[in-house]
């Protein structure tokens, strides 16, 4: 299986079709609508020497762009998630859940929590899909 | 009053109609702090522990904490405690609102109440001065009525009152505060009604002091800077408690159908907090100085449900009301919620009780003639508002209920009692132990009967809280597991049982940081306690309980989960895991300092200073 260097757009592409592919998401997700934008801090002693901006996007049940993009693009997402790079990778490998994440304040949310927590079955869904592109983690390389 | 306590405590005997005060000395409030602890101290010093709980020997005890009327979030908290009429062991219970605070104004820090009024009466508490008189206005009326009668005069007193359950003595009765906030388990509101008395109130206007007031401000900023960064504290304003029953259903936490079903989003999508918010929350409202305002109003427009615009339901009525009776209709459960508030009922033990009946009618077990021709099919919410009442007023087969479900299921036989889920004689809260083994220990454990709010069980094991600062945590728990439970459920304890004590609000205790709280704690009392004392107390306070609840004869017998918690679900995340119930208690027992019997070891008691203990309980 290919693997892929995380925070790429390769990489983005990758999950992208994993999720593009999964029925149960289409399924979990048909209430589901707009983007989420992802916001990794810099961390230069992890090899990410500047912050990182991805862009998400999701309508029930399908997927959109999804693309590594700049600070502007990321705040016209209608969720912004930001976390430490040690953060994203404990959640993107699932050594620490999502949503736990969010409640202990290791990621911050901005947007509607309200509709994150009705719809917290999709956001668990697109991270168990995440778990399954194989990533190469800057600080592993 | 420099020192966040009010100096004095109030001494009320019901059957000599007389009213007096006594103090307590500092030693004795570092060791047990406040809240229950305190009352539990009380009870074993100077109470006999074989009286009946429904006599007037049995004393009702209501403690505030150090931290009650500071201003500080989330710190309105109050305890009240006896020995319970629904376990026949400690018995307690703690609430927000107003009250605390206010009695603390009113220059008291606790109340302990004896004896039985020979006629219904109300005492009311107002500066430095107490008395008792007539409840001639209010006996029978509900608690909504009687708390616009008592505040009629001045809507500035606050108000602690029972309803029609309390006077009636139903074992799972309810103690309210100004009409939304609830003593609600262990059933001291039928305590209350056996002394007939009908309410409390109190008004004050002395501001309590502290050791450091520009620490304590420096402090406070710091605490409302926490509780705004928060998704949590977000969650529980946008949602309410309620806000649990989505992630709840993806994780194996909530019951459903009295213990027997796995899972039923169907069911979450319908009762859930957002749809609660968004169907029929008015407004948020908040205990006294809390910025978080979790606290739910509502009102239900129209149809069979109509509800006028009052408080609402939390995340455990939801369950009880809805998913552990099959109901779907939230309206059905706000309704539920306000008649079990109006007649003064625990709406855990109100409604697990009725899943016990509804399960037990389904076997063929209760008949429709047995059950007054209700028809008790799962979600028949008309029987279940007809049964609320009939339970209030000890009507028929409302009668049998109102002794409660181990009660209830004992009278139906048959195996009945299969059917009911409780530790101790306490109806278990809404969290599945098979999704959460430290939830399945932490109700066997817990000296209340099974509990979810006597440790911090729940925010450590389902990962709402980190505090690495305290002892060795992981970041995300396996809740199916039972392995190194033991260890968490201890820890909680002690931790989550100061929260009681302090009287700050368990939700608070999960947005700040620990260092927040024990900075706070310094800074009102001037104590200097670091982190190790702070838990040994909550330890003292497990011990102190464990060993009174010892003297009321609990064993190693009674420390065991529910049939029902033992039988495996055969679908949703909690499919095929039960707790380890034996590797769970003997880990727990080491750690505690239990013998193999349950008994609180002498040295245990030594360590942690309960000398008095020792001596009753190894003479």
């Amino acid at each position: 299986m290919a693997t892929h260097k995380a925070f790429t757009q390769e990489w983005l592409d990758a999950w992208k079709q994993k999720i593009a592919g999964s029925q149960e998401y289409k399924e979990i997700a048909k209430e589901w609508e707009g983007s989420v934008g992802l916001i990794c801090n810099a961390d230069p002693s992890k090899n990410i020497p500047n912050p990182v901006y991805l862009f998400t996007d999701y309508w029930h049940g399908d997927v959109r762009d999804f693309l590594v993009c700049d600070e502007t693009k990321v705040q016209t997402a209608k969720f912004i998630m930001t976390g430490d790079y040690a953060r994203w990778k404990q959640v993107a490998k699932k050594e620490l859940d999502a949503t736990k994440a969010l409640m202990q304040g290791k990621l911050k949310l901005k947007g509607d929590l309200t509709y994150v927590v009705r719809n917290v079955k999709t956001i668990n869904k697109v991270i168990d899909l995440l778990t399954e592109v194989q990533t190469v983690w800057p600080d592993d390389v | 009053m420099q020192n966040g306590y009010a100096g004095k405590f109030l001494q009320v005997d019901l059957t000599g109609g007389v009213c007096s005060s006594f103090t307590i000395q500092e030693e004795r409030l570092k060791k047990f702090i406040g809240g229950s602890s305190l009352a539990a101290s009380l009870y074993l010093e100077r109470f006999n522990l074989d009286a009946d709980p429904l006599s007037a020997e049995n004393p009702l005890m209501l403690m505030n904490g150090p931290l009650v009327g500071s201003g500080f979030p989330g710190s309105s908290r109050f305890a009240m405690a006896a020995k319970s009429p629904q376990t026949g062991i400690w018995g307690e219970a703690a609430c927000g609102g107003n009250f605390g605070p206010e009695l603390k104004r009113a220059g008291y820090d606790g109340i302990v109440i004896t004896g039985k009024s020979p006629h219904p009466v109300i005492l009311s508490i107002t500066n430095n001065s107490a008395e008792i008189s007539s409840a001639a206005n209010c006996w029978g009326k509900d608690i909504y009525e009687t708390t616009d009668i008592l505040k009629a005069p001045d809507k500035n007193i606050k108000v602690l009152a029972i309803g029609p359950a309390g006077e009636n003595r139903v074992i799972f009765s309810a103690i309210a505060n100004d009409k939304a906030h609830f003593i609600g388990r262990t059933g001291l509101g039928a305590v209350m009604g056996s002394k007939n008395l009908k309410a409390i109130t109190a008004r004050g206007n002395q501001a309590p002091g502290k050791a450091n007031e520009e620490k304590y401000k420096e402090i406070f900023k710091a605490a409302i800077a926490e509780i705004k960064n928060s998704a949590f504290a977000e969650s529980l304003h946008l949602m309410g408690s309620d806000a649990a029953m989505d992630l709840g259903m993806m994780t194996g936490d909530v019951p459903i159908k009295n213990w027997t079903v796995g899972e039923d989003f169907e069911l979450s999508a319908k009762l859930s907090g957002p749809t609660l918010t968004e169907t029929y929350l008015t407004k948020a409202h908040a205990c006294s100085n809390c910025p978080v305002a979790c606290k739910r109003v509502v009102a239900v427009k129209d149809g069979p449900f109509r509800t006028e615009e009052g408080p609402g339901p939390e995340y455990e009525t939801c369950c009880t009301f809805g998913t552990m009776i099959m109901n779907h209709d939230l309206a059905a459960v706000i309704k539920a919620n306000e008649l079990c508030n109006r007649y003064g009922m625990d709406t855990i033990s109100a409604g697990a009780t009725i899943a016990v009946v509804m399960e037990l009618y389904e076997k063929g077990i209760i008949s429709l003639e047995a059950a007054d021709h209700l028809d008790l099919a799962w979600g028949n919410m008309e029987a279940v508002m007809a049964l609320l009442g009939k339970i209030a007023r000890r009507e028929g087969f409302g009668d049998i209920l109102a002794r409660g479900s181990v009660s209830a299921a004992t009278h139906f036989g048959a195996g009945a009692l299969d059917s009911v889920a409780h530790v101790k004689g306490l109806d278990l809260p809404m969290h599945d132990p098979r999704g959460f083994h430290g939830m399945g220990l932490a109700y066997m454990m817990s000296n209340r009967g099974a509990c979810h709010l006597q440790h911090a069980a729940m925010g450590m094991e389902q990962g709402m809280v980190s505090w690495p600062q305290l002892f060795e945590m992981k970041e995300d728990y396996d809740g199916k597991t039972s392995q190194g439970k033991a260890q968490l459920v201890f820890d909680s304890e002690n931790y989550g049982i100061l929260g009681n004590s302090l009287s700050l609000c368990h939700y608070l205790l999960y947005c700040l940081k620990p260092e927040t709280v024990r900075d706070a704690f310094n800074a009102i009392t001037g104590f200097n306690f670091g982190f190790k004392d702070l838990l040994a107390c909550g330890a003292r306070d497990w011990t102190l309980k464990r060993g009174i609840n010892n003297l009321l004869g609990i064993t190693v017998k009674d420390d065991v989960l529910p049939k029902k918690i033992l039988t495996v679900l055969t679908e949703g995340a909690a499919e095929g895991s039960v707790p380890d119930m034996q590797l769970l208690r003997n880990e727990y027992y080491a750690i505690r300092g239990l013998t193999t019997e349950g008994i609180v070891s002498k040295e245990k008691l030594l360590e942690l200073g309960l000398p008095e203990l020792k001596e009753k309980l190894h003479p």
